[in-house]
């Protein structure tokens, strides 16, 4: 300690930050003493605006609260309107919600070996996990239309129909990128190099963890068997059998290897409800354009973790249908994760400048959904 | 110890690029369902502004056009700002006669150096892309169409 400490920016454009954030960091030569999150980058106002929208057009909002994980807070949004109309969806639905969330979580952890990889210098995992992700998004542009925002699924089911030959198509993708994942197993998360750079950097404990609200893949890490899968079983998730990883220190190469192997798990629930998936019946029931009056709660194991959605729907009148919620709240998992937990790591733990790249990218932030 | 890593890596570096060579030898990646630009068929649209009142991005203006018309009325279309379109499809679904579809044909419409060109009137949307081009969002996708769910469940 040389008693003088500087203030440096890290972000929005650093190619090391995590997204659209800022950072402001106190340094003491190479130590780190404190780190502040400077969010609004990307703000836009969604929650707002969505009470001025139909809910139809909400949902094709709500995509856009996580850009790296757009389904799971369509999933969201779409539980928590589905309770408002008393709804449940078809049984073909949920079995093709159950792919498409866990085509989006493989997705997503994929852009996430983007931005740990990258900015420590291993451009070839990079490489290949972006070659892995364009598969999935090939597939999403088949299903869904599109290749990052789907609005595939829909209050009710799912928008439209399946094409035929979406079983064959679904297990081609999934050969694809195996071997692509498997690489990536052997070349970069067992390589000497990356295991000596993130082992006992960034660790979490448990207790903290659930004290600071930590959710999804960072929980899991600390060795907190948590998942929303297995205890609410939404959708089909019930009918499916997978476990749920967990690490055992809670340092940032736990947290990277609790990843690696949901995207294993990943492509098994796939598989498992490829196979259970029935072919016929209906895919989706027709809505009223006005919401019943109610509240509706959706919760949804995201890549990241936890999303809730909170709708109200009420109106001064009691017997008329509003059109658009009164009130929505969106609870995303990276705002306790860029907030306390980095401020906790950063304040009980010696980390370097170099580390705060293994930092940052092991806790998995998804930028918009801060500002949202 | 490193060396496996290597001999891996090595593995890649034969492999021909993933890259997609994007626009001069290959063309655009589309699947039979990829939602790009619209098409509007004269016609059959009865300018009930539907798809208007469903776009969550306030891109669809209805403009008057003058002619013979006799299922329209009143004359309106509607014409598509396409810097403000994110291509959900939720025009196509709200249209009740079919008359306003998607088509694969992406990207190209958008290069361009004049931003008032990204607005496209009723006639520009009745004239089919230039190219090749299917049509991938219409009413037909709903098929069978959604029924209302079922009473008591739940």
């Amino acid at each position: 300690m040389t008693g003088r400490s500087l203030t440096v920016f890290l972000g929005p454009q650093h190619p090391g930050a995590p997204g659209n954030v800022g950072f402001r960091l106190i340094v003491d030569g190479e130590r780190v003493l404190d780190i502040e999150l400077i969010p609004g980058f990307l703000h836009r106002g969604f929650e707002k605006m969505m009470e001025y929208r139909r809910w139809d057009m909400d949902l094709v909002m709500s995509a856009r609260i996580c850009v790296e994980d757009p389904d799971h807070v369509e999933l969201t949004f779409t539980h928590a309107l589905e309770q408002v109309f008393g709804v449940e969806a078809p049984e073909k639905a949920k079995y093709i919600r159950v792919i498409v969330a866990e085509f989006s979580r493989l997705a997503s952890h994929l852009l996430w070996m983007m931005h740990f990889a990258g900015p420590i210098a291993a451009r070839y995992a990079t490489s290949w996990a972006i070659a892995a992700r364009e598969e999935i998004l090939k597939w999403f542009d088949y299903v869904a239309g599109h290749r990052i925002y789907h609005h595939y699924i829909f209050p009710g089911g799912v928008r439209w129909n399946i094409p035929g030959d979406f079983k064959e198509k679904t297990l081609k993708t999934l050969r694809h990128i195996e071997p692509l994942i498997r690489d990536l197993d052997k070349g970069f998360f067992h390589h000497p190099v990356f295991e000596a750079r993130a082992r006992d950097v960034a660790r979490l404990k448990a207790s903290d963890a659930v004290r600071l609200g930590a959710t999804g893949p960072n929980l899991r890490g600390s060795g907190v068997k948590y998942d929303l899968r297995k205890m609410l079983r939404y959708d089909a998730y019930g009918e499916i059998d997978f476990e749920i990883p967990v690490g055992e220190y809670g340092d940032a190469y736990d947290r990277a290897l609790v990843r690696l192997r949901e995207m294993y798990i990943s492509m098994d629930i796939i598989r498992q409800a490829v196979e259970k998936m029935p072919m016929d019946g209906p895919y989706r029931w027709r809505l009223p354009p006005s919401i019943p009056q109610g509240e509706g709660i959706g919760r949804v194991e995201s890549a990241r973790g936890e999303f809730i959605a909170h709708l109200v729907s009420a109106a001064p009148n009691p017997k008329a249908k509003p059109l658009a919620p009164y009130r929505i709240k969106f609870r995303g998992p990276t705002f306790p994760t860029l907030t306390t937990i980095l401020k906790h790591i950063v304040a009980n733990e010696e980390i370097m400048v170099a580390d705060l790249p293994i930092l940052l990218g092991s806790l998995d932030p998804c930028a918009p959904d801060i500002d949202r | 110890m490193v060396l496996r890593q290597i001999m891996l890596g090595l593995k890649y570096v034969f492999r021909k690029p993933y890259t997609r060579m994007y626009p001069y030898k290959e063309k655009a990646f589309t699947t039979p369902a990829t939602r790009a630009r619209h098409i509007l068929d004269m016609d059959t649209c009865i300018g009930c502004r539907a798809c208007q009142l469903a776009c969550p991005a306030d891109a669809i203006k209805m403009y008057r056009v003058e002619g013979e018309y006799p299922k329209n009325r009143l004359k309106i279309f509607p014409g598509i700002d396409y810097s403000r379109c994110t291509y959900c499809g939720l025009c196509v679904e709200a249209c009740p006669t079919g008359a306003l579809k998607m088509t694969d044909y992406t990207m190209e419409h958008l290069i361009t150096e004049d931003k008032a060109s990204t607005l496209y009137t009723p006639q520009d949307l009745a004239q089919p892309p230039p190219g090749e081009y299917r049509v991938t969002l219409s009413k037909e996708t709903w098929r069978p169409p959604p029924s209302p769910p079922p009473k008591g469940k739940k």
